[in-house]
């Protein structure tokens, strides 16, 4: 489905719009009412919705088994030549995707298509291997 | 997608189908309504030993808000169609992100990830479902509150509320999760939105501290069960002790089960060692990073010689003890006299923490990680053990006492022997009671290795049963197997629940065995 693009980003996941409340049923609305639930002071106080940076995506997801510490992984971190890239991408996003063996699968909800686009853009660059070694 | 070939949820005619996923873009917005079968494919990825073709979804709806789930719902009920609940997905070796039966629709919670509140006065937390324990752990590090979590093995990937749901355990003294659960808001399969506890009060300033609320207390029928979509949760998180201590205690005859359990549970019952401690064998505490056939390469179990060299090379027990200590310095020297003058008795134990346990080739840097509740995924090296990616958690609870452990740990081992499978395990030490955890490793790449193991685990099943040992939980491919160890009354009061908060069956049909 996806054409690996390392230039530019083709898939963006737009933010799903806040269902309004007109789409409640009227009964609905009055029970929620009651319940207090609609009153009740939840402000948000930290949503992760936003597109993250590579590095950012890289730290929180793929780092804990990937790093040269950690070694639960393989290494992914390494460049490659640029005529692999098309290549190699589309494995990476398949293995992102689909899982492999030990791999969990990672869904969109989790890495974004934009998100994984970034990713693989900057792994395939070799622009983490000093994330992967534990260097900032 | 053919129409020959596309998957319908069981008894859901095609039009009725279409109109219901016509109805959940409106609700959500198409891009969040996954059909293609790229999109979907992460949920179809299983660890177990099923046939893939029985965990296929025929969609995948990602809503944002609690709200939509609440619509979400009252489409389902309108066109019976059977949605499948999962929040970060990382349930690996349980099921994972995959349905529960082919054809059903996936509600993704992932998207649901707002931190709502962290009191660090009180020290809760009030979360939705899809945030992950590594969002949690920035989010606190952030605002340098000094709370710690309590993450599973696979941490930062998977979250605190499916966890909890799922009734899993970490290796704090927070161990126990449900127990330091407090307050859920759940869609019911009406569309109807409740919250429990305290949480029904309007601008109740108590829902996070106080569990029980008033009248019957419920929050139990949304674990492990299909009765609600819990779209927010409450729980506790530990103050940060100004001092902390993680320890090992190493055994190296296989007989020391015994006596390691008869000497910890008085400790641990007194609070004297406050966590889930571990009491983790040989081939777990290696196998998160050493390869089966560097020692042997064999169909059988893992014969008794290799098990002695990777103890020598290794420098790992039979047994190996990981446990902490916490409190202020002093309150952490007296309990360590305690601590090594129990395990002192015998002479047979080697107790050690600090520099000398870091040198020893077992896991104990990890395991110190999660002790105090730093992400850590070291224990997925386990699916480096043998290869292939097939692993299922075969897990049955025991009373902390040494006999029943022996007992346990020897007819584990003697079935597994006669599969060909190797004895991967561990003891999670509650208070009373043990998780006695058994990771089923097989390559899932070969099929009559997976037939192997899925028979393997059923008669690990069934036998365990007859000792009268049930499982604390399970994956997808066995809950009804499970469901019926526990005997057919509990199962009827089960079913009646189901019917009465869930009659069109809509709400992860078999999650526990449980359906109309």
């Amino acid at each position: 489905m996806h054409n690996i693009t390392i230039n530019r980003y083709t898939v963006d996941t737009p933010a799903p719009a806040r269902m309004p409340l007109r789409l409640l049923s009227s009964s609905t609305f009055k029970r929620l009412l009651v319940a207090g639930s609609l009153l009740l002071p939840l402000a948000t106080t930290s949503v992760a919705a936003e597109e993250r940076e590579p590095a950012e995506v890289y730290r929180q997801v793929c780092s804990h088994c990937h790093n040269l510490d950690k070694a639960v992984g393989p290494m992914i971190t390494m460049p490659f030549p640029e005529t692999a890239w098309e290549a190699r991408g589309t494995y990476i996003r398949n293995t992102v995707r689909q899982g492999r063996a030990a791999m969990p699968s990672l869904r969109e909800a989790k890495v974004s298509n934009a998100e994984l686009d970034e990713l693989i853009d900057a792994l395939l660059r070799g622009e983490l291997a000093n994330a992967a070694a534990g260097e900032e | 997608m053919s129409t020959t070939q596309r998957i319908l949820p069981k008894g859901v005619a095609e039009a009725d189908f279409d109109a219901a996923l016509n109805l959940f873009r409106d609700t959500i917005g198409s891009e969040s309504v996954l059909t293609e079968s790229e999109q979907l494919a992460p949920y179809t990825k299983i660890m177990m030993a099923g046939d893939d073709a029985d965990y296929i979804p025929s969609a995948a709806l990602l809503p944002n808000e609690a709200e939509q789930v609440q619509e979400i719902v009252r489409i389902c009920n309108q066109y019976k169609v059977p949605i499948w609940t999962i929040s970060t997905g990382k349930n690996l070796g349980y099921g994972s992100a995959a349905p529960g039966a082919t054809g059903q629709v996936i509600l993704d919670l992932h998207r649901l990830n707002r931190i709502i509140n962290v009191d660090p006065e009180v020290c809760t937390a009030l979360i939705e479902p899809g945030v992950t324990y590594q969002q949690l752990y920035d989010y606190i590090k952030e605002k340098g509150y000094k709370l710690w979590l309590d993450p599973p093995a696979p941490s930062a990937i998977a979250g605190p509320v499916g966890n909890t749901l799922d009734r899993g355990v970490g290796y704090t003294p927070y161990g126990e999760h449900f127990m330091f659960q407090c307050g859920m808001e759940v869609v019911l399969a009406n569309g109807e939105m409740i919250r429990t506890g305290m949480g029904g009060i309007e601008n109740s300033s108590s829902w996070q501290v106080f569990k029980w609320g008033y009248g019957p207390y419920i929050d139990g029928l949304f674990t492990q069960s299909n009765y609600g979509v819990v779209t927010k949760m409450g729980l506790w998180l530990m103050p940060e002790p100004p001092a902390y201590r993680p320890f090992l205690i190493q055994y190296q005859d296989p007989e020391d089960i015994a006596e390691i359990v008869d000497v910890l549970r008085p400790l641990r019952i007194a609070q004297i060692i406050p966590n889930a401690v571990v009491i983790v064998h040989t081939l777990w505490d290696a196998g998160t990073h050493v390869v089966r056939k560097d020692y042997y390469n064999g169909k059988e179990s893992i014969p008794r010689e290799a098990i002695e060299r990777i103890k020598a090379d290794e420098g790992i027990g039979e047994w190996n003890v990981y446990a902490a200590l916490y409190g202020t310095p002093e309150q952490i020297e007296v309990n360590w006299k305690i601590v090594e003058q129990a395990f002192s008795a015998s002479g047979k134990a080697n107790i050690m923490y600090g520099e000398e346990a870091e040198k020893r080739g077992g896991g104990f840097e990890y395991r110190s990680a999660l002790m105090k509740g730093d992400m850590n995924l070291q224990e997925f090296g386990l699916y480096n053990w043998r290869g292939g990616g097939g692993s299922m958690w075969f897990a049955p609870v025991s009373q902390a006492k040494g006999s029943e452990t022996k007992d346990q740990t020897e007819l584990a081992q003697q079935i597994l022997g006669k599969y060909g499978f190797d004895y991967v395990a561990e003891y999670i030490v509650g208070w009373r009671d043990m998780h006695h955890v058994i990771d089923l490793l097989y390559n899932r790449e070969d099929p009559e290795e997976t037939q192997r193991a899925h028979d393997c685990f059923a008669e690990l099943i069934d036998e365990f049963a007859k000792r009268g040992y049930g499982l604390y939980r399970t994956n997808t491919e066995f809950m009804e197997q499970v469901a019926g160890t526990f005997g057919e009354p509990l199962r009827n009061v089960h079913t009646a629940l189901k019917n009465a908060l869930d009659p069109n069956g809509i709400l992860s049909p078999g999650k526990s065995g449980i359906r109309q």
